[in-house]
């Protein structure tokens, strides 16, 4: 993250703002109790940061008692080669308020793994499949964790920044597929005759 | 034999029927005839010739609409392009009941294991066309989730270039194929006449490949590593044919 990309905003989230600050947002009685850090995004969005156990909490507080009813996107950015390295991102919507907000969660290389939204949001479910396909995150308690866009086992994270910028065709394991399915065939024709 | 030989009936070149009538012999092109000048007696033509007629004029195509190519495709056996004019209207979503594959759109790799099973899964004899550039060559998704061209896991009989390709592009494609069906001998083997059964030119199992000219320079390497820089490089040469 360049020191630009976020800001923390004067005075915190919650409690007496000084004069010409910002009031407090509106999720902010719905989150107390909770440990998280609140910026403004170089794009002026509101933007919560929270560790990695208090993230589940976080958004469920935030579905339940803020009103955001929909999570729009859940992503990641490598910042490598800056530890922590990825910051798993959540988009979220409220319909209701016409007020977006994001969710940072910063995660660490070689221990990248977060807990799963999709028993909050069911639309998140693909959304984090799609995640771990290009990132390699994992989820916990997630459903149905699988590759969403690649062949199933293939090696490679593709927007890590370690994957090469000419790609790695996943080919090999079509050409495996097509081995191992066609050894088959044979050896029904062997058994039949 | 040796009498019908001597009759004309059989020619070793021809390898097939000759028309006759009853008046004697009569030099005839392919096509079928009436022989006799009431009209109502019989006609003579090649068996091969015949097959190949009905073959031909009804392709019953299988759409496999994978991207922006399927809505091209739609709007060719639609009323406006109305490719039941060229006997090809009776799209079925089984491949059971196909004998034209038509790969509309990009294949990616995940997608490959089910377009080869559909090619699998349809009865002899098909035929296939690559349908825009993104079928033909991987087009402009020079991508590892993409296949470069679907001829690298089956066998293709006619390209279509275009980003999509008009419907007209493709009722012409479909009309090269039934140009390339009318060249095939399927009674051959019945006949022992020693022809080829199938026109294979320019399909992907045969031998010959529209880049097999820079197949030694180019193709042995791998196309996102052309320096090997990274180690991508197959050792062999990239080959279409699968064993």
């Amino acid at each position: 993250m360049t020191s630009n990309d976020t800001r923390p905003e004067a005075g915190g989230a919650a409690g007496p703002q000084p004069d010409g600050a910002p009031a407090a947002p509106r999720w902010a009685a719905a989150l107390s109790g909770l440990e998280y850090k609140q910026l403004v995004g170089a794009d002026g969005m509101a933007t919560l940061e929270v560790a990695r156990e208090h993230l589940h909490a976080l958004l469920a507080a935030l579905k339940e008692r803020a009103g955001f009813a929909m999570c729009t996107l859940v992503t990641a950015v490598d910042h490598y080669p800056k530890a922590p390295r990825f910051a798993l991102t959540h988009q979220l919507l409220s319909l209701e308020h016409n007020e977006r907000l994001r969710v940072r969660c910063w995660l660490r290389e070689g221990d990248e793994h977060a807990p799963s939204c999709a028993d909050l949001w069911p639309g998140a479910n693909w959304s984090e499949r799609e995640c771990f396909d290009m990132f390699g995150i994992r989820f916990d308690a997630h459903p149905d964790l699988r590759r969403l866009l690649l062949p199933q086992g293939y090696d490679h994270h593709p927007l890590r920044k370690e994957f090469p910028h000419a790609g790695i065709e996943p080919d090999r394991l079509y050409r495996q597929w097509d081995k191992q399915r066609r050894a088959g065939w044979n050896a029904e024709e062997g058994a039949t005759r | 034999m040796g009498s019908l030989e001597q009759n004309g009936l059989r020619t070793k070149s021809d390898g097939g029927l000759r028309p006759v009538s009853a008046g004697g012999l009569r030099p005839v092109s392919d096509g079928p005839m009436a022989a006799d000048a009431s009209g109502s007696g019989f006609f003579a033509t090649r068996a091969d010739w015949l097959v190949n007629w009905g073959r031909k004029n009804s392709l019953w195509p299988m759409p496999l609409g994978l991207s922006c190519c399927g809505i091209e495709l739609m709007a060719m056996i639609g009323p406006k392009f109305d490719l039941a004019r060229f006997g090809a209207e009776a799209a079925r979503f089984t491949p059971r009941q196909c004998d034209l594959l038509i790969v509309a759109g990009t294949l990616t790799w995940k997608m490959a294991t089910a377009a080869r099973t559909i090619y699998d899964q349809m009865p002899d004899p098909k035929w296939v066309i690559a349908m825009g550039v993104c079928s033909s060559s991987g087009g402009m998704y020079d991508s590892y989730a993409v296949v470069q061209g679907i001829d690298s896991i089956m066998p293709v009989d006619v390209y279509v270039p275009g980003c999509p390709p008009r419907p007209d592009a493709v009722i012409d494609a479909i009309l090269k194929l039934q140009k390339k069906i009318e060249r095939e001998a399927p009674l051959a083997k019945l006949l022992g006449s020693g022809v080829p059964e199938r026109d294979e030119t320019g399909t992907g199992k045969l031998v010959f490949q529209p880049n097999h000219g820079i197949a030694k320079g180019v193709l042995d390497k791998h196309p996102h590593d052309p320096k090997g820089k990274l180690g991508l490089s197959d050792p062999q040469p990239r080959k279409t044919e699968i064993k």
